[in-house]
């Protein structure tokens, strides 16, 4: 079985974990837990939510007290050991989260899950299910099929809460996905809308996008994406996810050496899986900015990035400014190339969250 | 040791989620009644659909014309033949698990404890009356550790505004302790359904052929077992102690046939539980036998939990059984087996207190 990355996986522990990945380490998952129980460990600085009867944490790596969710990261360690993935390709680890395959509960498939969902009558819906319903149905006048898309998270393990949960569209498909995206800049529906310039503003002041990008540029580089927006006024975000044979890296064929940590110019020469998680940019022409010496002289190929936020930031032929950890990686065949990787799950945990980013740049 | 208790939820290895009945059952079998049907699995007929943990399930209903529930358990039959349970100590049969399909037990007490250790900003408005409601049975002099919560409050897939709030009591004294206490609540939060709520819901659904509307409300309007807190609709369901247990799996049932009594209500403390029974006592049968003591109606259906109280007058219909345990033979009246619900009986039986 593939692990698709948006997929909700339960294990035997308790934990609801989004699958963070297309590709993943023999016999684990790579994963973000995204709800944990308090039996074992608990924080009173994170949201708690009762879900499938159980008082859970939600896993916020953005919370204010940096300390405290170290601490909670530290005391995970401890009690969920078997949910810490070391990983064998990096010379030093970053920090993975992983299910062991003997500890998945259940694994939440979107496709079945949104198959399923169109398969019921509507008069047997509630609100919530027949937007997702109606929106997918606008969806599908593209040249996608059924079978192209998925449905995730809340929605998909029924605990949402009408009025006020995201809708969350998987696209099987990277291509597939930019196509979608193509359809949806040149076709309307009345349910229909995008975010305002306002309400891109309201986001860029969340998290640390204000210490990061110039405000103009951002809000404009955000409207144009046509994977979020409201469909009967809530909220929808359209991920997409690889299939097998578009994967832009395979788990395994890669080996990865920190050289540092550093800031760098560079011009996007391929955009195409930005859109995923991990998601990456092919860059150009890259300039050292800033950093540890040990990287001054670098010329960076790839960006990657964890965190979905930079996912379509950049299009072709844009310059980007990328502050990350830098990393020598080696192929299969001995070659060699540097990378810039932003996100890994240990750079929220120290002064790397609000140092870490990708912008668009001018000029 | 599980208990398999009245109320509570049970996931089949098949993917069917059950709904306990009872809280005594054959050995190896939990009596339950199939709540949510995966689609994949079974082809009902007549069934509202639901998306449920990701998947399209049936939200299975005995409550229906007779031909699609027998449709419906004959597709059971078909391919699940091990749910049906073929007692021949009653001669009847009985919808259910056998215990060693059991893939999970959703434990309601345990959930009720998690759900108050979550501080109350952290809770929607849904789960905010259901702590309300413990609350309220708190001051009844239940402690938490004696409640559970049970179907979509304990799962999650609750929706607000329209969702019960489910609510289990533990031990038949403590039951009676909530409903005491809630006939002289004075809470706010507390609504109950007026008189003309229930004439209304009377004239709208057509609940019963054999009540009055006056009969049919005056039944209604005092129970307190159901009623709305900040909203919401609740529902209590009182389970026995293991200790209290009243029903002998054992002994002989010999179904006698369809009768109409009346008689007195001699002792009514296990109405409030399923399945339930009030001792009576100057029986008199109506239709359908020659004339013999009746010392019981026992019922399986929760609408007849709580209807009538001591030494009030009941009117009755259901099967006639001669009852032959360990000890003694009595005869007794029993509303609400499974197979009501594909016979000419179902329509027949009921059980109203003479009040109106």
């Amino acid at each position: 079985m593939h692990f698709y990355e948006s997929s909700i996986i339960t294990t035997k522990d308790g934990l609801h974990c989004q699958v963070y990945s297309n590709q993943h380490p023999d016999n684990k998952i790579l994963v973000k837990p995204k709800y944990i129980p308090t039996g074992k460990i608990s924080s009173d600085f994170l949201p708690y939510r009762f879900i499938s009867g159980r008082k859970m944490n939600r896993l916020n790596l953005w919370v204010n007290d940096q300390d405290k969710l170290k601490q909670y990261i530290e005391d995970f360690k401890k009690a969920y050991p078997d949910y810490i993935f070391k990983s064998p390709l990096h010379d030093k680890s970053p920090l993975f989260f992983a299910v062991p395959r003997e500890k998945i509960e259940r694994a939440y498939s979107p496709s079945e899950g949104l198959c399923d969902l169109m398969s019921i009558p509507v008069k047997d819906l509630d609100d919530h299910l027949r937007t997702v319903v109606e929106l997918v149905s606008f969806l599908l006048k593209s040249n996608l099929e059924l079978k192209d898309f998925g449905i995730t998270y809340s929605t998909l393990m029924g605990h949402y809460s009408s009025y006020r949960s995201d809708i969350n569209i998987v696209v099987y498909g990277k291509k597939k996905f930019w196509e979608l995206m193509r359809f949806l800049e040149k076709n309307s529906h009345k349910g229909l809308r995008w975010k305002t310039y306002e309400q891109w503003e309201e986001f860029y002041k969340k998290r640390n996008r204000h210490m990061i990008h110039r405000k103009d540029i951002y809000i404009r580089n955000m409207h144009r994406k046509k994977s979020e927006g409201f469909f009967r006024n809530t909220l929808f975000v359209i991920f997409a996810v690889e299939n097998d044979d578009e994967a832009w890296f395979k788990w395994g064929e890669e080996r990865y050496k920190r050289l540092g940590t550093a800031k760098f110019k560079a011009i996007v020469k391929e955009d195409e899986s930005s859109a995923v998680r991990p998601g990456c940019y092919i860059v150009s022409d890259s300039k050292f900015i800033s950093g540890d010496s040990s990287c001054k002289n670098l010329d960076i190929t790839k960006v990657v990035f964890y965190s979905r936020d930079y996912s379509m930031l950049a299009y072709k032929g844009e310059k980007i400014e990328v502050s990350g950890v830098v990393e020598e990686v080696r192929n299969k065949g001995g070659e060699k190339y540097n990378r810039v990787v932003i996100g890994y799950f240990d750079s929220y945990l120290d002064e790397r969250r609000d140092n870490e980013y990708i912008k668009v740049i001018e000029g | 040791m599980t208990r398999y208790h009245e109320a509570a939820l049970v996931d089949s290895t098949d993917g069917i989620q059950f709904k306990v009945y009872g809280s005594t059952h054959p050995k190896g079998f939990i009596i339950a009644k199939p709540k949510y049907v995966p689609s994949g699995v079974l082809n009902l007929v007549g069934l509202k659909k639901r998306f449920l943990f990701g998947k399209c399930m049936y939200r299975f209903n005995l409550f229906n014309s007779k031909e699609i529930v027998e449709k419906n358990l004959g597709a059971i039959r078909k391919k699940f033949p091990y749910y049906i349970y073929e007692c021949k100590k009653h001669r009847n049969w009985f919808l259910g698990v056998p215990e060693n399909k059991v893939k999970k037990f959703y434990d309601t007490k345990k959930g009720l404890q998690e759900l108050i250790k979550v501080p109350v900003e952290d809770l929607d408005p849904y789960l905010k009356a259901t702590r309300k409601m413990i609350g309220i049975l708190g001051e009844a002099g239940i402690s938490t550790e004696n409640l559970g919560i049970s179907h979509s409050t304990l799962l999650g897939n609750y929706t607000p505004g329209k969702s019960d709030i489910d609510i289990l009591i533990f031990g038949v004294e403590n039951g009676w302790k909530a409903i005491r206490h809630l006939e002289k609540c004075k809470n706010t939060s507390l609504t109950w359904k007026s008189k003309e709520d229930w004439a209304r819901y009377y004239k709208d659904r057509v609940v019963s052929k054999v009540y009055t509307e006056k009969e049919y409300v005056a039944n209604m309007v005092r129970k307190k077992d159901d009623g709305l807190i900040d909203g919401n609709v609740f529902s209590l369901f009182c389970i026995e102690d293991e200790k209290e247990s009243w029903y002998d799996w054992e002994a002989d049932h010999n179904p006698l046939g369809t009768v109409k009594i009346k008689a007195k209500v001699k002792d009514a403390y296990h109405s409030i539980v399923r399945p339930g029974y009030y001792e009576l006592e100057e029986t008199k049968v109506l239709e359908g036998h020659k004339e013999v003591p009746i010392k019981k109606v026992v019922t399986w259906a929760r609408p007849f939990s709580l209807q009538a109280k001591e030494n009030e007058e009941i009117e009755a219909c259901g099967l006639l059984e001669k009852v032959k345990t360990k000890k003694e033979e009595f005869y007794q009246l029993v509303i609400g087996y499974f197979d009501t619900y594909t016979s000419d009986r179902g329509e027949k039986e009921y059980l109203k207190a003479l009040i109106s």
